[in-house]
Protein backbone atom coordinates (compact mmCIF):
# COMPACT_ATOMS: atom_id res chain seq x y z
CA UNK A 1 0.00 0.00 0.00
CA UNK A 2 2.35 2.26 1.20
CA UNK A 3 5.23 1.53 -1.95
CA UNK A 4 1.95 1.93 -4.33
CA UNK A 5 1.87 5.37 -2.86
CA UNK A 6 4.81 6.72 -3.30
CA UNK A 7 4.76 5.09 -6.91
CA UNK A 8 1.59 6.87 -7.67
CA UNK A 9 2.86 10.15 -6.10
CA UNK A 10 6.02 9.86 -7.82
CA UNK A 11 4.69 9.06 -11.05
CA UNK A 12 2.81 12.01 -10.69
CA UNK A 13 5.53 14.18 -9.76
CA UNK A 14 7.67 12.95 -13.16
CA UNK A 15 4.68 13.57 -15.39
CA UNK A 16 4.27 16.93 -13.61
CA UNK A 17 8.01 17.76 -14.55
CA UNK A 18 7.97 16.31 -18.29
CA UNK A 19 4.85 18.65 -18.85
CA UNK A 20 6.94 21.81 -18.01
CA UNK A 21 9.94 20.25 -19.47
CA UNK A 22 7.56 20.10 -22.71
CA UNK A 23 5.37 23.48 -22.35
CA UNK A 24 8.39 26.25 -21.34
CA UNK A 25 10.10 25.08 -25.02
CA UNK A 26 6.59 25.23 -26.72
CA UNK A 27 6.37 28.56 -25.97
CA UNK A 28 9.32 30.08 -26.21
CA UNK A 29 9.43 28.18 -29.81
CA UNK A 30 5.81 30.05 -31.08
CA UNK A 31 7.19 33.39 -29.56
CA UNK A 32 10.59 33.46 -31.19
CA UNK A 33 9.69 31.45 -34.55
CA UNK A 34 7.71 31.11 -37.35
CA UNK A 35 6.06 28.14 -38.03
CA UNK A 36 3.86 27.34 -40.70
CA UNK A 37 0.27 26.39 -39.21
CA UNK A 38 0.39 22.64 -39.78
CA UNK A 39 3.94 22.55 -37.90
CA UNK A 40 2.36 25.45 -34.63
CA UNK A 41 -0.46 22.41 -34.53
CA UNK A 42 1.74 19.51 -33.72
CA UNK A 43 4.00 22.10 -31.79
CA UNK A 44 0.85 22.71 -29.74
CA UNK A 45 -0.79 19.48 -29.06
CA UNK A 46 2.74 18.09 -27.48
CA UNK A 47 2.01 20.02 -23.91
CA UNK A 48 -1.52 19.49 -24.41
CA UNK A 49 -0.85 15.59 -24.31
CA UNK A 50 1.76 15.55 -21.31
CA UNK A 51 -0.56 17.90 -19.33
CA UNK A 52 -3.34 15.32 -20.30
CA UNK A 53 -0.99 12.24 -18.86
CA UNK A 54 -0.11 14.47 -15.96
CA UNK A 55 -3.92 14.79 -14.95
CA UNK A 56 -4.52 11.29 -15.69
CA UNK A 57 -1.38 10.52 -13.37
CA UNK A 58 -2.98 13.33 -10.80
CA UNK A 59 -6.08 11.66 -10.39
CA UNK A 60 -4.40 8.31 -10.02
CA UNK A 61 -2.30 9.19 -7.07
CA UNK A 62 -5.38 10.87 -5.67
CA UNK A 63 -7.42 7.79 -5.50
CA UNK A 64 -4.00 6.38 -3.33
CA UNK A 65 -3.38 8.86 -0.74
CA UNK A 66 -4.65 8.86 2.25
CA UNK A 67 -7.91 10.99 3.49
CA UNK A 68 -5.68 13.51 4.91
CA UNK A 69 -3.37 14.33 1.89
CA UNK A 70 -6.84 14.23 -0.39
CA UNK A 71 -8.28 16.88 1.60
CA UNK A 72 -5.16 18.80 1.56
CA UNK A 73 -5.25 18.27 -2.21
CA UNK A 74 -9.11 18.59 -2.43
CA UNK A 75 -8.87 22.39 -0.82
CA UNK A 76 -5.83 23.25 -2.88
CA UNK A 77 -7.48 22.56 -5.83
CA UNK A 78 -10.96 24.27 -4.68
CA UNK A 79 -8.61 27.64 -3.53
CA UNK A 80 -7.07 27.43 -6.91
CA UNK A 81 -10.29 26.94 -9.41
CA UNK A 82 -11.94 29.82 -7.18
CA UNK A 83 -9.24 32.59 -6.92
CA UNK A 84 -8.48 31.68 -10.96
CA UNK A 85 -12.58 32.29 -11.44
CA UNK A 86 -12.33 35.48 -10.06
CA UNK A 87 -9.48 36.61 -11.61
CA UNK A 88 -11.24 36.14 -15.00
CA UNK A 89 -14.23 37.81 -13.79
CA UNK A 90 -12.20 40.73 -12.85
CA UNK A 91 -10.38 40.60 -16.22
CA UNK A 92 -13.81 40.37 -18.07
CA UNK A 93 -15.31 43.36 -16.29
CA UNK A 94 -12.01 45.30 -16.51
CA UNK A 95 -12.13 44.58 -20.31
CA UNK A 96 -15.92 45.83 -20.69
CA UNK A 97 -14.32 49.03 -19.58
CA UNK A 98 -11.44 49.19 -21.86
CA UNK A 99 -8.79 48.37 -19.29
CA UNK A 100 -6.40 45.63 -20.23
CA UNK A 101 -2.92 44.42 -19.39
CA UNK A 102 -2.15 41.62 -21.82
CA UNK A 103 1.30 41.59 -20.20
CA UNK A 104 0.65 40.36 -16.97
CA UNK A 105 -2.46 39.01 -18.04
CA UNK A 106 -2.67 37.17 -21.08
CA UNK A 107 -3.61 33.98 -21.80
CA UNK A 108 -0.34 32.36 -21.01
CA UNK A 109 0.16 34.47 -18.04
CA UNK A 110 -3.23 33.34 -16.85
CA UNK A 111 -1.87 29.54 -16.88
CA UNK A 112 0.83 30.92 -14.66
CA UNK A 113 -1.80 32.72 -11.90
CA UNK A 114 -3.66 29.49 -12.06
CA UNK A 115 -0.64 27.24 -10.84
CA UNK A 116 0.46 30.17 -8.05
CA UNK A 117 -3.24 30.14 -6.93
CA UNK A 118 -3.05 26.28 -6.56
CA UNK A 119 0.00 27.00 -4.65
CA UNK A 120 -1.18 28.84 -2.72
CA UNK A 121 -4.22 27.13 -1.61
CA UNK A 122 -2.08 24.16 -1.19
CA UNK A 123 -0.03 26.48 1.10
CA UNK A 124 -2.89 27.88 3.18
CA UNK A 125 -4.64 23.94 3.62
CA UNK A 126 -1.09 22.16 4.80
CA UNK A 127 -1.21 25.00 7.18
CA UNK A 128 -4.46 23.95 8.58
CA UNK A 129 -3.71 20.94 8.80
CA UNK A 130 -0.33 20.74 9.67
CA UNK A 131 0.97 17.74 7.16
CA UNK B 1 -13.81 16.89 18.26
CA UNK B 2 -11.10 15.54 21.10
CA UNK B 3 -9.72 12.27 21.03
CA UNK B 4 -7.71 9.26 23.09
CA UNK B 5 -5.61 8.50 20.26
CA UNK B 6 -2.61 9.71 22.05
CA UNK B 7 -3.48 7.49 25.42
CA UNK B 8 -4.61 4.52 23.39
CA UNK B 9 -1.14 4.89 22.07
CA UNK B 10 0.38 5.23 24.41
CA UNK B 11 -0.91 1.73 26.13
CA UNK B 12 -0.13 0.18 23.32
CA UNK B 13 3.37 1.70 23.57
CA UNK B 14 3.27 2.80 19.46
CA UNK B 15 4.73 5.57 17.89
CA UNK B 16 2.85 7.67 15.63
CA UNK B 17 4.67 5.93 12.34
CA UNK B 18 3.24 2.42 13.98
CA UNK B 19 -0.45 3.57 14.13
CA UNK B 20 -0.26 4.48 10.94
CA UNK B 21 1.02 1.92 9.59
CA UNK B 22 -1.88 -0.02 11.11
CA UNK B 23 -4.42 1.70 10.00
CA UNK B 24 -3.21 2.92 6.48
CA UNK B 25 -2.51 6.83 6.72
CA UNK B 26 0.89 9.15 6.87
CA UNK B 27 2.26 9.65 9.84
CA UNK B 28 1.72 13.24 8.82
CA UNK B 29 -2.22 12.52 8.40
CA UNK B 30 -1.83 10.55 11.84
CA UNK B 31 -0.42 13.98 13.80
CA UNK B 32 -3.16 15.90 12.21
CA UNK B 33 -5.98 13.80 13.27
CA UNK B 34 -4.28 13.48 17.09
CA UNK B 35 -4.45 17.01 17.23
CA UNK B 36 -7.42 17.41 16.36
CA UNK B 37 -7.26 19.36 12.85
CA UNK B 38 -8.46 16.47 10.73
CA UNK B 39 -11.52 14.55 11.73
CA UNK B 40 -11.75 11.00 10.42
CA UNK B 41 -14.11 9.25 8.19
CA UNK B 42 -15.77 6.56 9.42
CA UNK B 43 -13.79 4.05 7.99
CA UNK B 44 -10.84 5.47 9.54
CA UNK B 45 -12.28 6.24 12.78
CA UNK B 46 -13.38 2.29 13.48
CA UNK B 47 -10.52 1.05 11.72
CA UNK B 48 -8.37 3.09 14.89
CA UNK B 49 -11.14 1.59 17.29
CA UNK B 50 -10.53 -1.65 16.07
CA UNK B 51 -6.76 -1.91 16.45
CA UNK B 52 -6.73 -0.11 20.07
CA UNK B 53 -9.51 -3.15 20.66
CA UNK B 54 -12.15 0.07 21.52
CA UNK B 55 -15.07 1.53 20.47
CA UNK B 56 -15.11 4.97 18.26
CA UNK B 57 -17.19 6.60 21.02
CA UNK B 58 -14.73 5.74 23.56
CA UNK B 59 -12.10 7.22 21.07
CA UNK B 60 -13.55 10.31 19.96
CA UNK B 61 -16.19 12.47 22.04
CA UNK B 62 -18.00 16.03 21.03
CA UNK B 63 -16.42 19.26 22.77
CA UNK B 64 -19.10 20.41 25.44
CA UNK B 65 -19.64 23.62 22.39
CA UNK B 66 -20.24 21.04 19.78
CA UNK B 67 -23.14 19.69 22.07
Amino acid sequence: MEQSVKIANRNSIISALIYGATYVPTVWLLKHHVFGKPVSIIIVIVPVITFSIYIFKYIKSFAVMDEVKQRVQLEAVVIGFALTVLLLMILFLLSMCGISNPRWFGYGELVGWCWLFYFVGWGISVKKYGV
Amino acid sequence: MKNTIKVERAKKNWTQADLAKHIGVSRQGLNSIETGKFIPSTVLALRMAKVFDTTVEALFQLDDTEG
